[in-house]
């Protein structure tokens, strides 16, 4: 079924179609919140308000509107506000970082063994490395990378320019890169 | 092609987004450059091991399970009202 046809028995309040949306995206759109709150109760509560407003929003959807996108933009949306009401976030932080950046570490840990590179230390590292971004950096990487969206959905979703999606990516992953390189320099032999 | 040059291009790259001309300048600068080649290597790397941990990341069952529960409630609701 398309998205005009997922609409179109959304409208009949068909829950065999909800439970199809549900399947879909819902966990695109969970490793989206966790990714920029750092809390799982929080991602639910991000989830649950996407699809309630793609309920409430249904008989009113745009023909072509791609639905994932849409539920992508309110859940983004959502994670910002919630962002913003913490104490710990400044606007700053959300508007992205600037500057050039080279990158200073250049061992080659590519050929570690599998268990240096997928241990939970590593893993603990990792999350610590793309915390450190600020919040844009994290979302483009995360909607560009990880869940491989292309690079006009995600100036969508996020509501920037394509110019400002490439440049968010290319510094994220420099970041990341780096990060990750420090940390295995030291477990290279 | 300088290193400056590629590490401002790598991206684009990687993304196959250079135009044919830039691409082939930035093939033969990794050809011969061996910490550029470190740097697109390891950044490719870096993109897959977040990928591969990334997709795994899931709403437990029994919370995708609850949630799913109350939005059907309220696809149910919404229906007793517009009736
Ligand atoms: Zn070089």
């Amino acid at each position: 079924m398309d998205d005009v046809a997922l609409l179109d028995a959304l409208k009949q309040r068909d829950s065999s179609v909800l439970a199809a949306l549900f399947t879909r995206h819902a966990d695109a759109l969970y490793r989206l919140a966790v990714r920029l709150l750092g809390d799982e109760q929080q991602a639910d509560g991000v989830v649950q308000t996407a699809f309630l407003a793609l309920l409430d929003h249904a008989d009113r959807f745009e023909g072509r509107a791609n639905i994932g996108t849409w539920l992508y933009r309110v859940a983004y949306n959502e994670c910002l506000m919630r962002l913003r009401a913490a104490p710990s976030v400044s606007l700053d932080d959300l508007a992205g970082e600037s500057g050039e950046f080279m990158p200073s570490c250049l061992v080659d840990w590519r050929n570690l063994p599998e268990e240096a590179l997928l241990n939970e230390e590593a893993h603990a590292e990792m999350e610590r490395a793309i915390n450190s971004l600020t919040p844009t950096l994290r979302a483009v990487f995360t909607l560009r990378d990880v869940e491989e969206l292309s690079v006009s959905e995600t100036a969508h979703i996020l509501n920037l320019s394509e110019a400002a999606v490439k440049t968010n990516l290319h510094r994220a992953r420099l970041h990341l890169r780096e990060r990750l390189s420090r940390y295995f320099e030291g477990r290279h032999t | 092609m300088q290193c400056d040059d590629l590490v401002r291009y790598l991206s684009d790259y990687l993304d196959h987004n250079l135009e044919e001309s830039l691409a082939a300048e930035a093939q033969a600068h990794l050809a011969s450059c061996h910490n550029c080649r470190v740097v697109l290597d390891t950044t490719q790397q870096t993109i897959l091991l977040y990928r591969e941990r990334g997709k795994q990341l899931a709403m437990p069952a029994a919370r995708h399970a609850h949630l799913f529960a109350q939005l059907a409630k309220a696809l149910k609701a919404e229906d007793e009202i517009s009736e």
